[in-house]
């Protein structure tokens, strides 16, 4: 048995009082916003070992989503009040808000410049600027938004709906649109790091990528339900999705995934609801509804290398964006942080 | 196929279907505005100007999915998978949720949205369709167009609603047409949507254990009549009639007119029989049958009647057109009710006892024999075969054999899933002392062991499906194919 490379280490735990939906880092990793279910809006401290929470807002009966500002110390939230708001982080105060829909905005995106801020609502994506100021309204899409994903250039914005997923050229005012159809409900957008791919996981129980260069697509059958959790290795290499208690990994390198079968990793002993790749790493975080957060290196070890007891079910897990800590929110309300310690 | 669910816990969903203007958001307001203590959520198909305090009202916009590449059967509600999936995040759930569904909407995919994820499987607790009518438009609305007959087929529960607008006569006509495609539905008749609100919240209809409370008439043989009244007549002639409300008066003097048999008054001043005769055309005329009756207590003397009344009915019949003479005979008579005020003569030899046996309800026809009123009367469940959409229930005690029964449901939902809306049952399997039970919504299934029998005498099998065009013989073969 090869000894793993790197663990998770505990640095601290805070009850939020709510189910935690969403979570976003600040680039440097020293600060977290979070979302809760029943309305709760709670910017956090990652000090040296401890979490400090303090409540900035509340969106009525349920928040839906936060993004951090990619360069600045701002960070944005949306709920059910159907209400946007743009945040400084440093005094938790609201700078702005903004409604724009009757409908909820459950998805936000910051480009990765940080110079537009992507939102959907029912149908519409709306762009924003970074004092929340609308910039255009997009015309409205076949169908409602399931998630919302800029490629890591930041000139492309993808939004997937049932019959595919459909890709924005950010360039006023045409906005140029391909379609990457797929007569499935598609529930996830996910740029590959380098620029190749474009896949989806779908509400019947498949992943469908495409080759962005050709338009050439490609299904992988085969799962119990619906994929709704997917991520891209750092290198672009390896595609992890959940399929209930297993964790299924799809080798691009080569000749790429077609044909061939998936990695396959087991350690879960319940259905996998949150999955992370560590950007720009090679480290995969999921957790489970068996209460057990794991650590894989896919690839390399075929057993999970290291693995937490969660306090209540999992329901949000985000890296920092430098890939050093990673954040496990749970549906009772706690959240705690852990740091990848290498040996 | 005996999948067993996770029972604790699930927060209960009523559907609510009917078309505009039927009193579904008036249904919807009482709800929320009542005074029940629950926290509800509401699903709403547009934008509603509701509000009421700590009752969440969404807006939602109906978007189908349809997955397992384009199956129909396994449609579903892409929008409730979202709005419901957000609600489940957070610790304290609501006490209930309601979807409303637009007018037009086909209830299936709302309804299977519940079947076809795991994660709301577990969640979520289907309670009720509940499906609003208009009583003062629902026929013309039947007639056409298909959602209305999709509405009225997956409802547990029927509100038939704005009764003051249509006469007892049209209500009970309307019900039977209902009850032709729905034979399991609870019927509530109302004005205003008002009823008690325990009526549509908590009615368990897709709970296993609960799964067949049907109308016992529903699952009686079928005869080929609907009421049958015990009369006292004296030696004479006797005047049998139709046209409107019994307790009407109407004027019926321009009859004596007409001495050819032939009656052509019109019949613009009944105009709440305006939509008569989509459902009943009586080209043939309306059968009845004017049997001889025995002595003896009425009830059971008009019950002795009703085997000689099938018998009467299985033949053809001779016409009568308006004016002509009945007399008691052991076969039919097709009477020409095409108009109001129809009236025949029926000749008495000897004074006693008979009994008259009608088709069709003789409320929505006026029909009745002047100066007469029947000492006993009896219904029949109807069983009109004029519908696309139809009920059929089968019942028979013998044991089945769980193989056969998993093969034949299997193939009855690959080959009939997409005509077939509701379906449940409770079956007695060999050398199981629990009852089999099961629902279905298309090709959606949900079977589990329940309850034990109380004792074997009371072991029954009972099937109910609804859908199109069903044929009740394939599904009887059928369940025959699957005794032990």
């Amino acid at each position: 048995m090869k000894t793993p490379p790197a663990l998770l280490e505990p640095r601290g735990k805070v009850a939020i009082d709510d189910y935690i939906v969403d979570i976003a880092w600040s680039t440097d990793g020293s600060r977290l916003a979070v979302a809760g279910g029943e309305g709760k809006i709670c910017s956090i401290e990652n000090g040296e070992g401890s979490l400090a929470a303090s409540e900035v807002g509340s969106h009525g009966l349920g928040a839906l989503a936060v993004a951090w500002h990619p360069k600045n110390a701002m960070f944005v939230s949306s709920g059910q009040d159907c209400e946007v708001r743009l945040y400084d982080a440093t005094d938790g105060n609201v700078l702005v808000r903004q409604r724009p829909s009757k409908a909820w905005t459950t998805y936000l995106a910051f480009s990765p410049d940080g110079s537009q801020l992507a939102s959907a609502a029912g149908k519409q994506i709306s762009i924003w600027n970074e004092q929340l100021e609308l910039q255009h309204a997009l015309p409205p899409l076949e169908g409602a938004i399931a998630a919302l994903a800029f490629d890591k250039s930041g000139r492309d914005l993808a939004a997937a709906i049932n019959g595919g997923v459909v890709v924005h050229r950010l360039e006023a005012p045409r906005f140029p649109v391909r379609h990457y159809r797929w007569a499935a409900p598609c529930i996830t957008a996910n740029f590959s790091g380098n620029g190749k791919f474009l896949a989806t996981g779908t509400q019947d129980g498949s992943v469908h990528f495409w080759y962005l260069a050709t338009g050439r697509d490609s299904q992988m059958r085969g799962y119990p339900g619906k994929v709704d959790q997917l991520g891209w290795s750092g290198d672009s290499r390896y595609l992890a999705t959940a399929a209930a208690d297993r964790v299924v990994v799809w080798d691009f390198g080569g000749k790429g995934p077609e044909g061939s079968s998936p990695i396959q990793l087991s350690g879960h002993t319940d259905r996998i609801e949150c999955l992370a790749y560590q950007p720009r790493g090679s480290f995969l975080a999921t957790a489970g509804l068996d209460w057990r957060l794991s650590l894989w290196l896919p690839g390399k070890f075929s057993t999970a290398i290291d693995a937490h007891l969660t306090d209540s079910e999992p329901s949000c897990l985000r890296w920092s964006p430098d890939g050093r800590f990673l954040a496990l929110g749970e549906r009772k309300g706690k959240l705690s942080v852990f740091e990848l310690v290498r040996i | 196929m005996y999948d067993y669910m996770a029972t604790t816990d699930r927060v209960p969903v009523t559907v609510l279907t009917g078309f505009l203007g039927s009193g579904k958001t008036t249904l919807l307001n009482r709800i929320l505005s009542e005074n029940h203590g629950k926290r509800i959520a509401v699903i709403e198909n547009e934008f509603g100007e509701v509000g009421i305090d700590h009752q969440l009202v969404i807006g939602a916009e109906e978007e189908i999915f349809e997955t397992n590449n384009g199956c129909i059967c396994c449609t579903v509600r892409g929008d409730l998978l979202r709005i419901l999936g957000q609600l489940l995040k957070r610790r304290d759930k609501f006490d209930y949720i309601m979807v409303e569904t637009t007018g037009m909407a086909d209830p299936g995919p709302v309804a299977q949205t519940f079947f076809l994820d795991d994660e709301f499987k577990q969640q979520f607790l289907l309670d009720a369709i509940v499906t609003v009518i208009d009583a003062h438009h629902i026929e013309k609305h039947l007639d056409e167009m298909k959602e209305p007959g999709e509405q009225v087929a997956f409802a547990d529960v029927i509100l038939l609603n704005k009764i003051d607008l249509v006469g007892e006569a049209e209500l009970e006509r309307i019900e039977r047409r209902i009850r032709a495609i729905n034979g399991t539905a609870k019927i509530f008749r109302t004005r205003n949507a008002d009823l008690p609100i325990e009526r549509v919240l908590d009615v368990g209809a897709f709970d296993l254990d609960r799964a067949l409370a049907v109308d016992s008439a529903f699952l009686e043989p079928q005869y080929p009549f609907e009421w049958a009244g015990l009369y006292e007549l004296p030696a004479g002639r006797h005047e049998l009639r139709t046209g409107g409300d019994t307790h009407d008066h109407h004027d019926h003097h321009d009859h004596e007119h007409h001495h050819d048999g032939k009656c052509d008054h019109d019949d613009h001043h009944h105009h709440d029989h305006e939509h008569h005769g989509h459902d009943h055309a009586h080209e043939g005329g309306l059968a009845v049958a004017l049997l001889s009756a025995g002595a003896g207590e009425s009830t059971a003397a008009l019950a002795e009647c009703i085997e000689p009344a099938v018998r009467a009915f299985a033949e053809e019949g001779s016409q009568i057109a308006c004016g002509g003479t009945l007399k008691p005979a052991n076969t039919t008579y097709r009477v020409d009710v095409g108009h109001d005020g129809s009236h025949f003569h029926v000749e008495i030899a000897n004074a006693g006892r008979y009994a008259l046996v009608v088709e069709h309800a003789p409320i929505e026809f006026g029909l009745r024999i002047e100066g007469a009123k029947p000492i006993a009367e009896r219904r029949f469940a109807s069983h009109h075969h004029d519908e696309e959409i139809s009920s059929i229930g089968l019942t028979d005690p013998r044991a089945v054999d769980p193989n056969k029964l998993n093969d034949w449901l299997s193939y009855l939902l690959k080959s009939r899933g997409a005509d077939i809306f509701r379906m449940k049952g409770v079956v007695s399997i060999k050398g199981e002392p629990r009852r089999y039970v099961f629902h279905g919504v298309h090709m959606m299934f949900d079977g589990q062991l329940e309850r034990p029998w109380p004792a074997d005498a009371d072991r029954m099998n009972t099937l109910v499906f609804i859908g199109r065009n069903l044929d009740r013989q394939e599904l009887e073969a059928g369940f025959h194919s699957c005794f032990a």
